[in-house]
């Protein structure tokens, strides 16, 4: 795509002098973005108790204090117990919603779109202060795990509803008049061809909810009341400074995401590559006969 | 992106007409949103509802009466600490807006036009990787790196330098941790617009005699400019709101305008904190109000 050739000598060197600054500038950046958590990985296997410099030895002993601690786990477990709510939550909900802004000729259609974007333009902080303002002082709730999961999903179902509905924009409609005119009712085309086909959207808006809703901080802190989730937990730790048990966990993390997001682009791809053989071989079998007149 | 069919080849002479406007549709059409319009009406439009209208009511100790007034507003108007921290606020989220973008921009051009292409994705890939790790821990890191006893002081020891100790725990540093953050948003959104430039069109004008920064300029630029424009809304607005790097690295001088809300909330000084409340989301939905024609929200996340 970039192929650029030029005539003149100098132009094609300066051309090179670029690129090369460019390529320095990019791996540069790298350098940036990794090196905070490439040291929070080195400093987990520091024995310096105070998870800072200097490197005072190498041991594992955080990450079994990690494993023991049951504050960590129960502050894990209420995590993993929030996220997988809001994003059952987002998911349904924005799924839901996608349909409409995409597909119907409804007169306040840019104004929905507006609106249902608005809770992630907004900052978390007032979020979370108006919401605990209105959970405590006009509903008189108590302030729970559930008001956390409320919370949440204010903020990530925009996204879900987003990455969907960005997903069924570019969805070729004329399917679904082909299956109509095949003679597939409502609820078959829905299963049959809309539904595989924004299924990759769904997931994606799934992954990205789950993740988002695991390391939300400024919203939950103010309306969770005493549950701890993992953020608040870390939060606590690091108030004292950063202890080398928070850098393992986020060790842990970091490579638990690694291999969610792997299986996140392995799976589809293994369910497209099986879907495709099927399809090859009933092919292949309806071919045969055809082939055979 | 959008894998638009060829017309329907069809013998009639009428345009052809998918939706069928019929009542059932219609109304299932407004089913959808329901769930949408529940979530958000309740949960996010009214408590920003009441937040305005505690802006207007009156603080009685801890709690608030139902009394119009403009009382709040006039106290956060009228007291100098609140408003140079929203001057400083303001400006802190340019310089780090800017700032991002400048460093953002040279990397997305560099991704988009020297990359191959089946090396792209895995390199953005990549620039997402470190929003896995908790947010919390990527701002405390910086505080070890840059710390007295950290890999900064170590390096600059070396040559026989401090510190500077007007970095840490001040504004610079909140600045400087604030680019890290929304680093990956800008290069993703700044790419995402470069991407679907066309680079023969500079070769056209060079051929036709202009400069390689006159190609880049004339025509360049006018097309990338609303990845431009989202870039630079995806960053400012939402650095605008921050609280948590401020209280993290930015000590007593680095304080920014979230801060004070979360303080006036935790003093249960309710009408105070929510007019600050007001105030910045007045800023943002202006933001919103006056770009929203180049703002390209769907397609940053329909990728």
């Amino acid at each position: 795509m970039a192929g650029e050739v030029d005539g003149v000598e100098i132009v094609a060197r300066r051309g090179k002098l670029v690129r090369g600054a460019l390529t320095g500038w990019g791996l540069l950046m790298y350098l940036f973005l990794f090196v905070p958590v490439l040291l929070l990985v080195l400093l987990s296997f520091n024995r310096n108790r105070y998870g800072s410099f200097p490197i005072t030895g190498l041991t594992t002993e955080w990450y079994t204090s990690v494993l023991q601690s049951s504050d960590l786990q129960d502050a894990i477990k209420t995590s993993l117990g929030i996220a997988a709510e809001v994003t059952a939550i987002s998911v349904v909900v924005g799924t839901a919603a996608a349909f409409p802004l995409v597909r119907s000729r409804l007169r306040f259609r840019s104004a929905f779109r507006v609106a249902f974007t608005l809770p992630i333009m907004i900052p978390g902080v007032l979020i979370g202060v108006s919401l605990l303002s209105f959970f405590t002082n006009v509903l008189g709730l108590q302030l729970t795990t559930q008001t956390a999961v409320i919370g949440q999903s204010v903020y990530t179902t925009p996204y879900v509803l987003l990455i969907v509905a960005a997903r069924l924009a570019g969805f070729d409609r004329g399917l679904e008049s082909a299956a109509s005119d095949l003679g597939a009712n409502a609820f078959q085309r829905f299963r049959r061809i809309v539904l595989p086909l924004i299924a990759p959207a769904i997931f994606a808006g799934a992954l990205f909810a789950f993740t988002m809703s695991l390391d939300e901080f400024v919203i939950t802190y103010f309306i969770i009341g005493a549950q701890i989730t993992l953020p608040i937990y870390i939060y606590t730790q690091i108030k004292f400074g950063i202890t080398p048990a928070v850098n393992a966990v986020a060790t842990i993390l970091i490579v638990g995401s690694l291999g969610i997001s792997g299986l996140g682009i392995a799976v589809p791809r293994v369910i497209k590559m099986s879907v495709r053989r099927v399809r090859r071989r009933q092919q292949a079998r309806r071919a045969r006969p055809a082939g055979a007149v | 992106m959008t894998t638009q069919s060829i017309a329907a080849p069809g013998p009639a002479p009428k345009p052809v007409r998918v939706a069928r406007p019929r009542l059932l549709s219609r109304l299932s059409q407004y089913l959808g949103f329901t769930p949408a319009a529940v979530l958000f009406g309740v949960f996010f439009g009214a408590p920003m509802v009441m937040i305005v209208l505690y802006s207007f009511w009156t603080q009685n100790g801890y709690s608030i009466d139902e009394r119009w007034t403009l009382a709040n507003y006039q106290t956060i108007f009228s007291t100098p600490v609140y408003i140079d921290t929203f001057l400083t606020t303001l400006w802190m989220t340019a310089a780090a807006t800017a700032l991002t973008l400048a460093i953002a921009f040279p990397f997305a051009y560099w991704l988009a036009r020297y990359v191959r292409r089946s090396w792209q994705r895995p390199l953005l890939f990549l620039v997402i990787i470190p929003f896995w790790v908790s947010y919390l821990l990527r701002v405390t890191s910086w505080t070890i790196i840059l710390g007295s006893k950290g890999g900064l002081a170590h390096l600059l020891g070396l040559f026989g330098l401090n510190t500077p100790s007007w970095f840490l725990y001040d504004r610079p540093a909140v600045i400087f941790v604030l680019v890290y953050l929304y680093f990956p948003y800008a290069a993703l959104t700044l790419f995402s617009a470069l991407e679907r430039f066309d680079w023969r069109q500079v070769r056209a004008a060079r051929d036709l005699g202009a400069t390689q920064a006159r190609a880049l300029r004339s025509v360049m630029l006018p097309q990338i400019r609303p990845g431009i424009t989202t870039a630079v809304i995806f960053v400012f607005i939402p650095i605008l709101g921050e609280y948590l790097t401020p209280q993290l690295v930015g000590g007593t001088r680095g304080v920014m305008i979230g801060n004070l809300v979360d303080n006036f909330f935790e003093e249960a000084q309710f009408a105070q904190g929510a007019t600050v409340s007001v105030l910045i989301a007045a800023v943002v939905v202006i933001l919103l109000i006056v770009f929203r024609r180049s703002l390209e929200v769907g397609e940053m996340y329909g990728r």
